[in-house]
């Protein structure tokens, strides 16, 4: 889990306006009750998600929860054991890969070595018999597009990996494919390039309203592109939600620790729908799920938790991380629990390491999770 | 006790500055030492050539075309040459490809039966398919032609599984097959031509392999360009000496070639220098 996670990511998705579904006339693709094992290994055990026309579906999770094999069986690479996949309500499982009309964008650099960049962007074209002039202007286009015009003649290996990329959007894009597949198309790249091109491929993906499904374990890139984001484990979709919601209303214990960060604090679980926690009593938000009435782990967001500087409180800060906006404040409870808590930086000046505080649970209901 | 407290004397007042001295006098060692190889080892097979240029004389490479049996031997040769180098890479490039694509594990295995040839000595070879060929195919030179096919083996699988291992292969071919491509373009047109420099090696080797092969083609009774050589030596030896020469001077050459060629073309698209079986990898700078 990264911990540059922070209320914004969530707000500027929303600026952005990514949770519009913009682009009409795109392709809906289903994946119905996808399994797949490899030996004993079961890599999808039931995958169901809807995706809308146009819309983009980050696939996020650990590695091994099966999100690329998920997108391996979408492409064509791989079948499913059981399950089908239907692109504009039709099952594809028998149409092989190189005619799912998929444009891919691999993890490793794929271009074909050989070609320089505008005929790599080409070649999805020429498979299609589309003539020489026409496929020229075309990949021009593209390339201009992703702002490569002037290293058409280029081949691979003298281009920068963003550039690679780019040129491999570029060619997957060609082709006007009924739905792009990125498999974690940014996660060979250095930050800063990683995030320009993040910007970028979602800026494309909307003007051109393709339908993609995007895999990454990458929860920032996933929260920040995202229409809509699906959290794996173990080969199960354990919530597919909106990335504000995801992260204000994580489903399960999974997905609240997996995306953004999260505080555990011990609690006691009462009968009633409530917990008791830091000397007080507060509504549990997931009831009736697997947990048991007894000791339980609070989840609290960093920026959910109060605190007061207060002599003789039931915490001491130890240490403070200045994160821009806010600062990442860490407190030591009683019971050897320390907690991460945001607070706006101009506040945190007077949080120096050695400070007695009072740290108190928020009001709204919280969720909770077996003691670990 | 006491030696051990007068090293550690001397090294201690001795001290910093030797420890540059030693370094430069370890690498001067290492540079005389890599020159006194690299003389031995040309000593050693220079010496022979040299013998073999004295003995021979200039005059009688002018003769060694109009000698007799000369142009038939060596057709006979280049023919062989351009069969078995012609079935050795229409067997071998799908199957390593597919080996690498479907069954890597099976890699380990392809390299223990590919070895064979190498290790049964071709005497046992070539008795072998004696006693088992038909009649038709016994009156046949290119029945050499079928066994160079296995001996070449060894040479063309390791020069064809080292340019595949420089390639990402499985993304390669994948991303030509989500771009619409069949089975048949992506060979051709993705995978082949970034082989080029591999098939290339195969093909050298594969030719040099048929040109200098004597035991098997000298026991099933043909006359090629080594049999002749050989068989010439016992009337005019100094003209097949010149003959030999001459052969391993066009081996040579064409080596060169192709590694120049070979290099060139690689560097165009990112590769390193080519040698016969190493390819090595491309590389991405930066990001």
């Amino acid at each position: 889990m990264t911990a540059d996670i922070t209320g914004n990511t969530t707000s500027n998705a929303a600026a952005d306006g990514t949770r519009q579904v913009t682009g009409s006339g795109g392709t809906s693709v289903v994946l119905q009750n996808l399994s797949r094992s490899f030996g004993a290994t079961r890599a999808l055990d039931g995958l169901s998600i809807e995706m809308a026309p146009g819309e983009l579906v980050a696939l996020l999770g650990p590695s091994g929860c099966g999100k690329t094999t998920a997108l391996r069986i979408v492409a064509g690479f791989e079948t499913a054991d059981s399950g089908s996949v239907l692109v504009d309500g039709k099952d594809i499982s028998s149409v092989p890969a190189a005619r799912r009309d998929m444009g891919m964008v691999f993890q490793s650099y794929s271009l074909f070595p050989n070609m320089s960049a505008q005929d790599n962007v080409g070649f999805g074209l020429r498979m299609r018999k589309v003539g020489t002039s026409v496929r020229r202007t075309k990949a021009t286009e593209l390339l201009e597009m992703v702002g490569l015009a002037p290293q058409a003649k280029q081949f691979p290996h003298q281009l920068s990996g963003g550039q690679q990329q780019r040129v491999a959007l570029a060619r997957a894009l060609a082709i006007e494919p009924r739905v792009l597949l990125l498999d974690e198309p940014l996660s060979a790249l250095d930050a800063k390039v990683r995030l320009q091109l993040r910007e970028q491929i979602r800026t494309l993906q909307q003007r051109l309203g393709t339908t993609t499904l995007f895999v990454t374990h990458d929860q920032e890139e996933a929260l920040s592109m995202a229409d809509r984001v699906g959290v794996m484990s173990n080969g199960q979709l354990e919530q597919i939600a909106a990335p504000d919601e995801l992260y204000d209303h994580p489903a399960t214990a999974f997905v609240a620790e997996f995306v953004g960060v999260m505080n555990r604090l011990p609690g006691e679980l009462q009968s009633g729908g409530t917990v008791t926690a830091l000397d007080a009593a507060v509504p549990v938000m997931n009831q009736g799920a697997d947990v048991g009435p007894g000791p339980v782990d609070v989840l609290v967001r960093p920026e959910g938790l109060t605190m007061a500087v207060i002599e003789n409180g039931n915490g001491i800060v130890t240490t403070r991380t200045f994160l821009g906006s806010v600062t990442r404040v860490g407190v030591l409870l009683s019971g050897d629990v320390t907690v991460q808590i945001d607070k706006p930086s101009s506040e945190a000046a007077a949080l120096a390491p050695g400070t007695s505080v009072h740290v108190a649970l928020p009001t709204d209901p919280v969720l909770v999770a077996p003691r670990k | 006790m006491a030696s051990v407290t007068r090293a550690q004397g001397v090294a201690q007042s001795t001290g910093t500055p030797s420890r540059g001295d030693a370094r430069r006098q370890s690498i001067l060692v290492g540079t005389a030492w890599r020159w006194v190889v690299l003389i031995v080892a040309g000593v050693y097979f220079l010496i022979p050539l040299w013998s073999a240029l004295r003995f021979a004389g200039i005059k009688s490479f002018g003769s060694v075309i109009s000698e007799d049996g000369f142009t038939s031997s060596l057709d006979l040769s280049v023919r062989l040459a351009v069969v078995t180098t012609v079935i050795t890479i229409a067997l071998m490039l799908p199957t390593t490809v597919y080996v690498h694509l479907r069954l890597p594990k099976l890699r380990r295995l392809m390299e223990g039966i590919t070895i064979l040839p190498i290790v049964i000595p071709p005497v046992v070879l070539i008795v072998g398919v004696l006693q088992l060929a038909p009649g038709s195919l016994k009156s046949t030179p290119y029945l050499l032609a079928l066994i160079y096919v296995v001996l070449a083996m060894p040479f063309a699988y390791r020069a064809i599984d080292a340019g595949l291992r420089a390639l990402d292969l499985k993304t390669i071919v994948e991303a030509a097959g989500s771009l619409g491509a069949g089975w048949i373009n992506t060979l051709w047109r993705v995978v082949l031509p970034n082989l080029r420099t591999a098939v290339l090696s195969a093909v050298v080797l594969t030719v040099a392999l048929v040109l200098g092969e004597y035991t098997m083609a000298s026991l099933a009774l043909f006359q090629t360009f080594p049999v002749w050589i050989y068989v010439n030596s016992q009337t005019s030896g100094q003209v097949s000496v010149a003959a030999s020469l001459l052969a391993l001077f066009v081996t040579w050459l064409f080596l060169m070639a192709i590694t120049v060629i070979g290099t060139r073309q690689s560097r165009k698209t990112g590769g390193g220098t080519v040698t016969l079986f190493t390819v090595a990898r491309q590389e991405t700078r930066g990001n």
